[in-house]
């Protein structure tokens, strides 16, 4: 489809149009003109107020149990959800049932793959995901593996990081973890604080995070090789990443925008739509990770999507999953929670540069004869979350009737258009 | 007739002084009522009320049975570990079904804190909490801060500790925000091993000297070792002390301990007892001891709940 998007403002750091407002004419899949006033002949015309567009976003966390819980979520739907979101990529946990531990498993994701939405597959670490035996990872690498993971089962056995860690370095490939010790954590259910004191609700200490991230650091020091950890979630972490940062190791990391949006006291009822993995922290630790990503520290943020089916969410609060829906809000989450601390510039490389750094891979530009991959979307629009606009076969979202700030008004990739 | 603030008795939080106040006047005619030597009134006459245990319980729950026959209610007993429900229905199905026998209340003890909050937005029926996890046990508190005023009078300003396994502890946290709305001051005590963490942000004292605390208070209310919670539910977990001799030799309260005092404290315990443990014969048997006033005083709190918040009660 021929679109002209009028008057749009670009964000694009590396392009020579960068915050500049132009029309873009965009044809057969390409960015054909960039210019100040391109006239409408017959193309289909978007145009809005304070209209903004970058290079299409990428997620670095979408939790897709398909094969296996296609109930909860398919890949149709979470492309649906994805582009609705603003997203063009889109990086897939490997926790389906069976788990993605192979190369057949990796291709019958990228063939379900929409193309307005491209499906950027992690493989599993270890086989089976069992935190046992390294799976076999240059063949998941060559079947088109952007990274290894054993998605929110974190890796407890320091020996086998240590091992991932040196064995990927022949084949530059990326650790995944999400640092959670369990026996810390200890059957934890929310944050550890004041309000689980209150509520007599099963505390999971910032220390279950930090403690593996420090372990972490100290291998990743030792073997060399790149890691990335998922979800951050504690001002503790942030500061030995910063530190292992600037000591030259290659770590990076992401915050699920839910976590700087959303505070522990939102569970003072018992909600089960507030439980998430992270936890929700404490407004003290919710302005450290601002902190970190002002100064570079966090470099993505994620969604972090989970769906849940309504049997495992209402229920009582020990008893109920961890999770939230999140790629059709990820970006208005973060954009409401970060809007006074960050200007739309900082906060949209957070959804492009950064996580394609983290992953290694190039992103097309915005200029003229470059692909169209883009994401239009409008900053400065607010909006209350209902729902009947949920894509994701599952609504477990904690947001339904809440205000957010930013829109998005579609996505283009691959010679396709989705637009809401 | 006057009536409390809230439909559901879900916690003690949720009430307010003046409700706390009517259940004690409330409590107090119920007193004289069990000890007429005929102890029956119909005020719940046609009133069902079940009682859904689904975490054991022998004394909470003879005693809310008796509350509920001293009121001529209709009662209905259910038990059931929470591992077989977990198998199988869920927990609103379950109350669900009941409920669809046309019951008026329901009082219930629940493993997982926060359940009665949640099954009272999915279903219709007076919900009264006899306890969920670590989170709530607000007629316990009421017993005992209604026992505590029969000694001291007026709670305002009296010194109250709360000494042991505060971190697995309903009638701890029940306590804190029942005695602080009285006006009273409460320190908690116990190895910092089960104490929760973040503790003092409810505006409590902690002690890790049950000495120290002993000095400071009027009233000393000694919880139960949880036997069964201290190993934790899995292999890998680390116990929260060392020993229960050990434990008896750092927390437990002895004749010996009370005899140093200037002035000994009134002792107070939820029950059931570990004798040797927490506290020992000598002094759970002794003057000092108001745990079987707390027991009587806990059928007559539980008839005034009951009535306060019966449906369409007269």
């Amino acid at each position: 489809m021929d679109i002209l998007i009028k008057k749009a403002t670009i964000i694009a750091e590396h392009s020579s149009f960068h915050l500049q407002q132009m029309d873009l004419l965009i044809l057969d899949g390409k960015i054909s003109k960039i210019s100040t006033n391109i006239s409408n002949t017959i193309h289909k015309v978007i145009e809005a107020d304070d209209l903004y567009v970058s290079i299409g976003w990428i997620d670095l966390q979408a939790n897709i149990q398909d094969p296996g819980f296609e109930h909860k979520e398919d890949i149709l739907s979470a492309s649906k959800s994805a582009a609705a979101g603003g997203f063009t990529k889109i990086v897939v946990s490997p926790l389906s049932e069976p788990v993605r531990d192979s190369k057949s498993q990796l291709e019958y994701l990228t063939k379900h793959s929409t193309e307005v939405v491209e499906i950027l597959p992690l493989g599993a670490l270890s086989k089976g995901a069992k935190g046992t035996e390294l799976a076999e990872l240059y063949d998941l690498k060559e079947a088109g593996a952007v990274g290894f993971s054993d998605g929110k089962k974190s890796i407890k056995n320091p020996n086998l990081l240590n091992r991932a860690l040196l064995y990927t370095q022949a084949f530059d490939g990326i650790v995944f973890n999400f640092p959670h010790t369990d026996e810390v954590a200890c059957q934890g259910v929310m944050n550890e604080g004041e309000t689980s004191t209150m509520l007599g609700l099963k505390g999971i200490p910032e220390l279950s995070e930090s403690l593996m991230v420090a372990r972490d650091l100290n291998i990743l020091e030792y073997t060399g090789g790149r890691l990335h950890l998922n979800s951050i979630s504690t001002s503790k972490s942030i500061e030995l990443i910063a530190k292992a940062r600037k000591d030259g190791m290659f770590v990076t990391c992401d915050v699920a925008s839910y976590n700087l949006l959303l505070e522990e006291t939102e569970l003072e009822d018992f909600d089960t739509r507030f439980k998430t993995l992270p936890p929700l922290r404490s407004n003290k630790t919710i302005k450290a990770l601002i902190k970190g990503i002002k100064n570079g520290t966090v470099s993505a943020i994620s969604s972090d999507h989970t769906p849940e089916d309504v049997e495992e969410k209402k229920k009582e609060f020990d008893h109920a999953a961890f999770g939230i829906i999140n790629l059709q809000t990820s970006f208005a989450v973060a954009n409401t929670a970060l809007k006074k601390s960050l200007s739309i510039d900082q906060i949209i490389p957070l959804f492009t540069n950064g996580p394609a750094a983290i992953l290694g891979i190039e992103l097309p530009k915005i200029e003229e004869g470059s692909v169209a991959e883009l994401t239009i979307f409008q900053p400065k629009k607010e909006f209350i979350f209902t729902k009947e606009q949920v894509l994701s076969k599952s609504k477990n979202s904690p947001l339904f009737n809440r205000k957010l700030m930013g829109t998005v008004v579609g996505v283009i990739n691959n010679g396709k258009v989705a637009l809401n | 007739m006057e009536k409390l603030s809230t439909q559901h008795l879900l916690g003690i939080k949720e009430l307010s002084k003046s409700d706390i106040e009517l259940i004690f006047s409330t409590t107090d005619n119920f007193k004289e009522v069990i000890n007429r030597p005929i102890k029956k009134v119909p005020s719940l006459r046609d009133i069902t009320i079940a009682n859904l245990f689904f975490e054991n319980s022998t004394r909470t729950k003879l005693s809310f049975e008796l509350a509920e026959k001293r009121l001529s209610a209709d009662v209905i007993n259910f038990s059931a570990s929470a591992s077989s429900v977990t198998k199988g229905e869920t927990l609103i199905d379950t109350v669900n079904n009941i409920l669809a026998m046309k019951v008026d209340m329901v009082v219930m003890r629940h493993p997982n804190p926060g359940a009665h909050a949640f099954l009272s937005k999915h279903i219709d029926a007076t919900i009264i909490n006899a306890g969920d996890g670590a989170h709530e046990h607000p007629t316990q508190a009421l017993l005992d801060a209604f026992s505590m005023r029969q000694e001291l009078g007026d709670l305002k300003d009296k010194k109250v500790v709360i000494v042991g396994d505060i971190l697995h502890s309903r009638v701890a946290l029940s306590n804190i925000n029942c005695l602080q709305k009285l006006g009273a001051k409460v320190m908690v005590c116990g190895p910092p091993t089960l104490l929760p963490k973040y503790i003092s942000s409810l505006g409590v004292e902690v002690s890790y000297s049950l000495n120290e605390a002993l000095e400071w208070c009027d009233v000393a209310m000694m919880l139960r070792i949880q036997l069964e919670r201290q190993g934790g539910d899995r292999k890998t977990e680390v116990k929260f002390f060392p020993s229960l001799r050990e434990y008896h030799n750092m927390y437990g309260l002895t004749m010996d301990r009370l005899s140093k005092l200037k002035k000994i404290p009134i002792i107070l315990h939820p029950g059931p007892i570990n004798r040797g443990v927490e506290i020992s014969s000598e002094v759970a048997d002794s003057e000092h001891s108001i745990i079987l006033n707390q027991v009587e005083n806990g059928v007559a709190i539980r008839m005034a709940v009951l009535y306060l918040l019966a449906p369409g009660s007269n």
